[in-house]
């Protein structure tokens, strides 16, 4: 599995711990439907948004302090894979 | 009239320091939005209890057009700004200014600015937006908290700066008049840092600063007592959330950008000390979004018991206590 594909994985396992959606698989997850529309396997709302936001903190060690970007870098899978990737390497 | 003004579009945290770091960029200055946030002393609180709110209430950053007052005391920077009377002459120096190359700021209703997404837009009088052109009849609008330059139909824009209510926009609009060539960005930075500091420690009224904190956190389990019914708690209790994380706040009630700002302030008063305190208030900034959080699940589950409010308050408590020892300690290291 690529680097990619594996953080993309992380992200999802991420998001179902967080979020406690025990009936959720996270590979059904799809990586570039939005998360808060109700176009993906799950609907988010702006409380699980702060949840995944600290999760980011806490799993990848990288900081979303920024609510406005917040709502752009959490819309999909692959924004959050693309955020997280470009700020661990920033650090 | 066409018209469009080659203006940098930028996001940001925050509606009003944005505004201002992306008018001053036009006209030259690069001065970044935490910054302006600094040098503004808008790191605040104040807890309201009185007949003018329907409902106790909280702010988290000082009022708005102080900042923009701040800048002008410390760093000489002048605005042009105006108010009218009517939609009319508001649209007219709109278009006069854009017609001479200026973009002004503007305050408008968050609520009629129809190009963002439905859930978002709440009414909320006092946000800025950047008009930067106008084009079949539709203005172009500079919005931090939109991703690109966007159509605004002129209807809505006049709806937007002629609102009511509280804090009505009156077709508010603010440009840079005049901008010095040289600024003493240390003597501005310790200023904005010594008045903050005596904002949240000794603002002599008793809903200001820490003392608004401690109020807030001893009047939270009187909430039900003033709640219509559990509904209108459950509303209340979750704008505890709304007005830390999405206020324009750029989240954890401004304390994230002041951090960023201490991080500057460290490097421009040659000070490292101050990297220490950016690293407390980003802590700081982690335990309100706590908070935030606590609050927000509380107000979807209906989970609004005075135990459970009280477990707010103690939050808000300790955070009053934090913030009360940090800025004791960092008006003393900005001596």
């Amino acid at each position: 599995m690529d680097e990619s594909k594996d953080l993309k994985l992380r992200i999802k396992q991420m998001i179902v711990e967080t979020l406690n959606l025990n009936d959720v698989d996270p590979v059904e997850i799809i990586d570039d439907k939005p998360l808060f529309s109700g176009e993906n396997i799950i609907t988010l709302d702006s409380i699980d948004g702060i949840e995944l936001i600290m999760a980011i903190q806490r799993n990848f060690g990288v900081r979303l302090d920024d609510q406005n970007l917040a709502r752009n870098i959490l819309e999909t899978v692959n924004s959050m894979a693309e955020f997280i990737t470009a700020n661990i390497k920033a650090s | 009239m066409d018209k469009v003004i080659p203006f940098e579009h930028k996001m940001s945290a925050h509606c009003e320091t944005g505004t201002l770091s992306s008018q001053l960029a036009f006209h030259g200055l690069e001065l970044s939005e935490s910054l302006i946030f600094g040098i503004g002393s808008g790191i605040f609180f104040g807890y309201f209890n009185n007949s003018k709110f329907p409902f106790p209430t909280f702010i988290v950053r000082n009022k708005p057009g102080q900042i923009r007052k701040n800048l002008t005391k410390r760093l000489g920077i002048k605005f042009t700004s105006e108010t009218f009377k009517t939609a009319e002459q508001a649209q007219n120096k709109l278009d006069v200014l854009l017609e001479k190359g200026i973009p002004p700021a503007t305050q408008v209703d968050f609520f009629f600015m129809d190009y963002l997404p439905q859930y978002l837009r709440v009414h909320i009088n006092v946000h800025f937006i950047n008009v930067v052109g106008k084009t079949n009849g539709n203005y172009l609008i500079s919005d931090c908290y939109y991703p690109k330059i966007v159509e605004l139909k002129a209807e809505s824009l006049e709806k937007g700066r002629f609102a009511g209510g509280s804090m009505a926009p009156k077709g508010f609009l603010f440009y840079p008049s005049f901008i010095p060539k040289e600024f003493d960005y240390e003597k501005a930075v310790r200023k904005g840092i010594k008045k903050a500091c005596f904002n949240m420690l000794k603002i002599p009224i008793p809903f200001l600063g820490i003392k608004g904190m401690r109020k807030f956190a001893d009047h939270i389990t009187e909430w039900p007592k003033l709640a219509m019914d559990s509904e209108d708690l459950s509303h209340q209790v979750s704008k505890i959330n709304i007005l830390l994380e999405d206020q324009g706040t750029g989240g954890a009630g401004f304390r994230f950008m002041y951090a960023t700002f201490l991080k500057q302030a460290a490097e421009i008063l040659k000070k490292p000390e101050l990297i220490d305190f950016s690293k407390r208030m980003m802590e700081n900034g982690d335990k309100w979004r706590e908070i935030s959080l606590k609050a927000a699940r509380m107000g979807r589950d209906r989970d609004l018991s005075v135990e459970k409010l009280k477990e707010v308050g103690d939050l808000i408590r300790e955070r009053a206590d934090v913030e009360e020892l940090f800025f004791k300690e960092l008006s003393k290291a900005v001596k």
